[in-house]
């Protein structure tokens, strides 16, 4: 969906100029790649936001099914009085939330961190590290995610280290079900500071918002999302550092070697020319970190399947979920909705990050 | 040159159509079946593959190609929806309304032989508005699985009652052992619901009757047995599933279906273990069936090829050859005997399907499933009462019903 057409202008008009002869024969060289673009991407994009005004069950030919109008987007939202889609939905919503801002910002920092680290001249083996660091991001997501699951196992390697690093500095841990852990982090930070549902205020576990209480709202990621997180960023980060790492050697020297003359400090040097020239490349990385984030589906499906109490389901997963149990029409509507969700999230971030963005 | 090419062209075009005539030729002596199935142990696979091949050996005329397919439910899904589904495939008894919904089965229960013969309950789960649409290939019902070994060494006998059972799970949670591992799953909880006289819906799925006492008590009992530190989940115990921690000997106890049985033999050679049927709760003795059947979809080539090669497969003849791989259980009651003398140790599992229940709900319940599984977790994790549990699960349930 993050599939954008190069945008074709005809200005010259109809004229077989010689410019005009040219751009008949730039359209017919990108023929072929509009061709296949149209009809496996575009094509089903298209049937998909048909489909998201029927009741398609998924197991009938498409052409069979009635259409609903908009109920489906009604249900979603709770418009038409019944709760239990709506209540999924934002629930996914949040959990969708917490993933994201827990990832993205971790990823992008780390990610510029390490592709600074490994572009410094002095750092011996540069070769070894940058392939290490990347090495995760062209490992299938299907077997790292298998891979954690053993490291997150309660017996695992996780709890061991954690285990024997406690025991070396005399403190108690008793051991985390990673994988089956439904409480919040936020939940177990108040927990320390005496606050539990027992002792919370009553406006926050009676006053509910869309099917949740204020208490469920601020519950942040459960830990078994925690454990998920934590394995998305160890996978993507080496993808951005790549990203960063080839903007930090497009930076052109001179500017460091005029600014050093001019008597600017290593940090000044940094603050003031590495980052602000990076600025394209940290909106591209934030970008595609944010979609990624709110497509995150395999990792989900291999640890979780939404489990523990629902607190890993997330939007794609239930677009998925709606798509396998004959309810393909409102699958659809999910995903058109997720798909509004993106747009809305990178035109602010554009916004944002991306004001002297200009090619 | 211009006329070289317009023969060349006209060649080309007879060419193709001589192609596509020439099979349609052949397809009037030979009937070609796609069987479509799940993959599942290498020992079934080859098993079900010998059957084919028997198969297409005596019956020249109808030659069956099996295809075990990973993702079973998506790859059907898209063969359906492309108006070109295989001959014959498996339809799991929880996926069976949707699919009749659907108007993708063909009833062939009614040109089957001797389908009285079916236990009744199995029958039960494949037929829809008074048809019986497609014969069940074979079944699994829950038991308990009891280390006798532990329980011989505490002078235990095996549980018959959920007193019994309480009694020796708390006997039996010692020396970093647990009395038994209690998933957080409704496809578990359910045969303690029964067991307890309770029950999910109302028999037309019409509204749901969850919300009771017997319910509560199941669910007390089977929570119960978590919250006082006699029972553990699997995730817990760093397993992945209920029978992996009783084969590790991590608990005492276990309920699980008749597929245990050839993966503690393979894994665990060594434990010491027993089937016995689930304890009797209030109201008697519950278990779940789960079950599955060889479908022909409605809009099928060759139906009658296809109904005699199933009718062939769940006959006496072709279920003996599948069933005595000791796996799954026969579902003609004419086979139990002959099944019993070759597996005694199974027949706990085979005498659930006196009283078992199926395991279907209608289409759509998935979401019920998933907000029962949440609050069984809820409950398990001491934030959430056993009442208040079921009225969300009732509220989420009606509204869900109400829907349909």
């Amino acid at each position: 969906m993050a599939v954008t057409a190069p945008a074709l202008s005809n200005r010259g008009g109809f004229r077989l100029s010689a410019k005009g002869q040219e751009r008949a024969a730039g359209f017919m060289f990108i023929l072929p790649a509009l061709i296949i673009v149209f009809i496996f991407i575009f094509l089903p994009l298209f049937s998909a936001f048909l489909i998201s005004f029927t009741n398609w069950n998924g197991l009938q030919p498409p052409f069979e099914a009635q259409g609903v109008g908009l109920a489906n987007y009604a249900r979603i939202f709770g418009l038409d009085g019944t709760t239990v889609v709506r209540d999924e939905f934002f629930v996914a919503i949040k959990n969708t939330f917490y993933y994201t801002l827990g990832v993205v910002p971790t990823q992008t920092v780390l990610a510029l961190v390490l592709a600074f680290i490994v572009n410094q001249q002095f750092l011996r083996f540069r070769g070894f590290f940058r392939v290490a660091f990347y090495f995760p991001s062209i490992t299938s997501s299907i077997v790292i995610a298998t891979i954690f699951l053993w490291l997150f196992n309660r017996n695992g390697v996780i709890n061991g280290v954690i285990t024997g690093v406690a025991n070396f500095l005399g403190l108690q841990y008793t051991p985390v079900t990673w994988i089956n852990d439904a409480n919040g982090i936020i939940h177990n930070i108040l927990r320390l500071f005496g606050i539990t549902i027992r002792t919370a205020p009553a406006w926050m576990t009676e006053t509910t918002i869309l099917g949740q209480t204020i208490w469920q709202w601020i519950s942040g990621p459960s830990v078994t999302m925690l454990a998920i997180m934590l394995l998305a960023i160890w996978t993507t980060t080496g993808t951005m550092m790549l990203i960063f790492l080839a903007a930090l050697q497009d930076i052109p020297r001179q500017l460091y070697e005029a600014a050093s003359v001019d008597g600017a400090t290593r940090w000044q040097q940094f603050r003031l020319i590495t980052v602000p020239m990076l600025r394209p490349t940290t909106f591209f990385v934030l970008t595609i970190g944010l979609i990624g984030c709110f497509q995150v589906f395999d990792q989900i499906y291999v640890i979780s399947q939404g489990n523990p109490a629902g607190t890993t389901k997330t939007i794609a997963w239930i677009v998925f979920r709606n798509l396998r149990d004959s309810q393909a029409g409102l699958g659809a509507a999910l995903a058109f909705v997720l798909f509004v969700i993106i747009a809305i999230f990178t035109v602010f971030q554009r916004r944002l990050v991306g004001k002297t963005v200009q090619q | 040159m211009k006329k070289t090419l317009r023969f060349l062209a006209l060649a080309i075009a007879l060419a193709l159509v001589a192609v596509a005539f020439a099979p349609n030729a052949q397809a009037a002596q030979t009937v070609n079946l796609v069987l479509m199935g799940w993959s599942s142990s290498p020992s079934e696979n080859e098993r079900l593959q010998k059957i084919v091949d028997d198969w297409n050996a005596a019956n020249p005329d109808i030659q069956v190609t099996l295809n075990q397919v990973p993702d079973y439910d998506t790859t059907l899904q898209k063969s359906l929806a492309g108006g070109e589904p295989p001959d014959v495939f498996y339809v799991d008894s929880f996926r069976f309304l949707d699919l009749v919904r659907a108007e993708a089965l063909m009833p062939i229960g009614d040109k089957l032989t001797n389908i009285d013969d079916f236990y009744p309950a199995l029958r039960n789960a494949f037929t829809a508005n008074g048809q019986f649409y497609c014969p069940p290939k074979d079944f699994s019902t829950l038991a308990l699985q009891i280390n006798t070994e532990m329980f011989e060494a505490a002078g235990l006998s095996a549980p018959t009652t959920w007193e019994e059972m309480r009694a020796a799970a708390e006997k039996l949670t010692k020396d970093g052992v647990f009395g038994v591992v209690v998933p957080a799953d409704f496809a578990r909880w359910i045969a303690f619901l029964y067991g307890a006289g309770g029950s999910v819906t109302d028999d037309e799925f019409t509204k749901m009757t969850i919300n009771s006492p017997e319910a509560q008590a199941a669910l007390e009992f089977y929570t119960g047995l978590y919250l006082d530190g006699f029972a553990k989940t699997p995730a817990d115990l760093g397993v992945g599933w209920a029978g992996e921690a009783f084969g590790k000997g991590l608990v005492a106890m276990a309920f699980e279906g008749n597929w245990i049985e050839p993966y503690l033999k393979d894994q665990f050679p060594d434990l010491k273990h027993k089937a016995v049927e689930l304890p009797a709760g209030p109201a008697g003795k519950a278990t779940m069936a789960f079950t599955v059947c060889y479908a022909v979809p409605m809009k099928a080539k060759n139906p009658e090829a296809a109904i005699k090669f199933v009718d062939y497969l769940t006959g006496a003849e072709g279920m003996k050859a599948w069933t005595d791989l000791g796996l799954a259980m026969p579902t003609r009651a004419s086979l139990r005997e002959g099944w019993l003398a070759k597996f005694p140790n199974l027949e706990p599992y085979l005498n659930g399907a006196e009283y078992a229940r199926k395991w279907q709900f209608v289409p759509g319940f998935q979401a019920v499933l998933d907000k029962v599984n949440e609050q069984l977790s809820l409950v398990m994790s001491g934030n959430q009462t056993a009442r208040g549990a079921l009225a969300e699960i009732e509220r989420v349930g009606n509204e869900v019903l109400a829907s349909r």
